[in-house]
């Protein structure tokens, strides 16, 4: 009996030091020590999140989410953005009309402005496009076709198309976005009725200062009698070296004052060939100040903005130089949702034997005020006076319009 | 020349010593278009993002101006996060193709519309004017007045925020679900808070349908807008009729956000004697709230006021 209980020992022994090391090693790793139990008791409360996070994950990973829902996505679609733009306006003038817009209300009784179609969309990962074709009674022009990059580096952003350069701050924009019915005049003398636009690239590039600074060039071609008039204009001469473009260059900048106030600088020049003589040229300078001041209050639409935007030109002409300038400034207060007034003063200079505008010798002044009711902010109706004093008119030609706007379909954002 | 090199050493030093800390720190940045997914933001991410909203909850988040300085934030962010479903349509693109960031550029990596983690209410059905007002195609896009949604959103926000900053992915999921049962829980209490009120004492007038969410989940029942249709301001006959319906049918509060003029709603309290709850638009996000905090003042507000009409 003995024996066996000695033989039993040393079995059991053994069986104890082979495990022990074992248990030793199990239980000693830190691992299985502090993290076990831990994952043990969190494991039911993790559950229902991580199922949530799965779903959300999913969802993340394909371009249309899934809808438990089972209407139809009107919005997934491969549609670009589209928008019709209609501007229209009766007019009454108490003289001869001279608007040089090409957009403005020009003759007594109904006057259809523009039939604007708009489209937009991102092109790719690098481009997005944009276009804005306009309709006339008589025809379409193609107004703006351009695509901008999304993707360069070096806070580099590259358009190239048919744009509106960006000389000034109202250029650049259309109808749609202006206080008023009409184009400035100096607009209109300097550039055109179609502002300054053209076939071209322009290159612009955000500063990494810390505030808004933006510099602009762009290369466009400098014929076109109603966009480029102080250039080539009507004539187009062709282009045999990088003179004959138009060069425009621009510096913007804009200075926030807290939330409810804001002030946009732009500093702007173009140089272009004319057509007076061999390498004549046109250079048209400007400086243009926006203040606008929309407080933040609780329930408050106010808007208060005031634009100047002042600008030089100097050609190159046969037996010298002739040189003009021109200004607006607007005072707009919006009180209301759906009301608003504005004012606008506006001067340009003209000069003796000007190929372009031969009776514009003295200067011309305009003066304007309109009041607006908008419905929505997908209409517009806008009563406006003028009072335009020209020196080829003995009095004043006094002007009144009754200008509508309708907008339908997806209108991609606005500009500040 | 000792002292030209010496001015160029203390300013080589100078930059050097300035960089060190943004390189040491590296966060990731984010831009939210609205104040309270900013605030979501901040909780999610703690101490490793840096984040800013475009918007204050005093504005309304449909009429946002585009000012250009908000480029700035865009073009230097990691991850730009926006409420979507066409709610920062009128001012968002020109800003975000401006920034020159191809990052955050609708549909890179670091572009998250917060509507697709949720599902939205009142997908319209049939064919799309704006006869119907300004209504959004996508759905109503006010879903953060739901805190269920806010805890979606922010499990969607700490996912986006692994995949950029994968060495902290841990911990924003962990601060994500924190926010999800948090919310999930103040969902439940709140609701239960409200549901005991009886069936007939739970009913609101609202300003604009931007209410939709917090009402289904409170087991509220709007018995009509001050806004004839959505975006449209009030008329005179429209609120003549909605004055008589409000006599009709019982009402228990007029709900509006503060950025919306209080002119009508104030009228209406005074001719039916119902209360006017004027609520945040949003999150106080520069002064530090959290969402589930902004949640919490909306209950409260509403709660209160349902109480003392009843």
């Amino acid at each position: 009996m003995l024996p066996k209980r000695r033989n039993h020992a040393p079995l059991a022994a053994l069986r104890m030091l082979a495990v022990m090391p074992l248990l030793i090693a199990v239980a000693g790793h830190p691992a299985f020590a502090q993290q076990a139990p831990a994952d043990a008791s969190s494991v039911d409360r993790d559950d229902a999140f991580e199922a949530d996070e799965r779903e959300i994950w999913e969802a993340l990973q394909e371009p249309t989410p899934p809808r438990l829902s089972v209407a139809p996505r009107a919005i997934a679609s491969m549609n670009p953005d589209i928008s019709v733009i209609l501007d229209a306006a009766a007019a009454a003038f108490s003289g001869p009309p001279d608007q040089l817009g090409g957009h403005d209300p020009r003759q007594n009784g109904f006057n259809l402005q523009q039939l604007e179609l708009s489209i937009g969309s991102a092109v790719d990962p690098y481009w997005r496009f944009d276009g804005n074709l306009v309709f006339s009674q008589f025809g379409v022009e193609v107004e703006e076709a351009y695509a901008t990059t999304t993707a360069l580096p070096a806070n580099l952003q590259v358009r190239a198309g048919q744009f509106l350069t960006r000389f000034g701050r109202l250029n650049s924009t259309h109808p749609h976005a202006w206080e008023f019915v009409d184009q400035p005049l100096v607009l209109g003398k300097f550039f055109g009725g179609e502002g300054n636009r053209g076939l071209g690239t322009e290159v612009s590039w955000l500063s990494p200062l810390p505030w808004y600074l933006e510099l602009v060039g762009s290369a466009s071609e400098a014929h076109g009698a109603s966009t480029a008039r102080s250039f080539f204009g009507g004539e187009n001469l062709g282009v045999q070296s990088l003179a004959d473009l138009q060069l425009t260059g621009a510096v913007k900048q804009f200075f926030p004052f807290g939330p409810d106030w804001s002030l946009a600088w732009g500093l702007s020049g173009a140089s272009g060939p004319n057509p007076t003589g061999r390498s004549n040229r046109s250079e048209i300078y400007g400086t243009d100040v926006y203040l606008k001041f929309r407080p933040l209050r609780d329930g408050d639409w106010t808007t208060v903005s005031f634009t100047t935007e002042a600008m030089a030109r100097r050609r190159q002409v046969p037996g010298g130089i002739l040189t003009d300038e021109g200004l607006y400034s607007t005072l707009f207060w919006r009180f209301d949702q759906r009301w608003g007034v504005a004012a606008r003063h506006e001067a340009v200079t003209g000069s003796a034997n000007d190929p372009l505008d031969p009776t514009w010798t003295g200067t011309r002044q305009r003066s304007s005020a309109n009041v607006t009711f908008w419905p929505t902010e997908f209409s517009r109706i806008r009563l406006q006076a003028s009072s335009d004093r020209r020196a080829d008119q003995p009095t004043p030609v006094y002007g009144v319009f009754l200008a509508f706007e309708t907008v339908i379909g997806a209108h991609g954002a606005h500009h500040f | 020349m000792s002292n030209v090199r010496k001015s160029f050493l203390f300013w080589f030093l100078f930059v050097a010593i300035a960089l060190v800390p943004t390189l040491a720190e590296a966060k990731v940045r984010v831009v939210a278009t609205l104040p309270t997914l900013a605030s979501i933001v901040r909780e999610v991410g703690g101490h490793h993002v840096e984040v800013t909203s475009l918007a204050y909850p005093t504005q309304d988040a449909h009429f946002v101006d585009a000012r250009p300085h908000l480029v700035l934030q865009l073009n230097k962010a990691d991850l730009l996060v926006i409420n979507g479903s066409d709610l920062e349509i009128g001012w968002l693109p020109v800003l975000v193709t401006g920034a020159r960031n191809s990052r955050i550029q609708p549909g890179a990596a670091g572009y998250l519309d917060a509507s697709t983690l949720v599902t939205l209410k009142e997908i319209p059905h049939g064919k799309l004017d704006r006869s119907q007002g300004d209504i959004h195609p996508g759905g109503n896009p006010h879903y953060l007045t739901d805190p269920r949604n806010g805890g979606k959103v922010a499990v969607g926000i700490a996912q986006k925020l692994g995949a950029i900053d994968p060495a902290n992915r841990n911990d924003y999921l962990k601060r994500a679900r924190a926010l999800d049962q948090k919310a999930v829980a103040l969902a439940e209490q709140e609701r239960k808070r409200f549901l005991a009120i009886p069936q007939v004492n739970r009913h609101v007038v609202t300003y604009h349908q931007s209410w939709v969410y917090f009402l289904d989940w409170l087991g509220l029942e709007e018995i009509g807008t001050i806004e004839p249709k959505p975006g449209i301001p009030p008329d005179p006959p429209h609120v003549s009729r909605l004055m008589t319906h409000m006599r009709k049918v019982h009402t228990d509060a007029i709900l509006q956000e503060a950025y919306y003029s209080s002119r009508i709603g104030k009228l209406l309290a005074e001719k039916t004697g119902v209360p006017l709850v004027v609520l945040p638009g949003g999150a106080d996000f520069e002064r530090g709230e959290t969402y589930l905090s902004y949640v919490e003042t909306l209950t409260r507000k509403v709660y209160a006021a349902i109480r003392e009409a009843k």
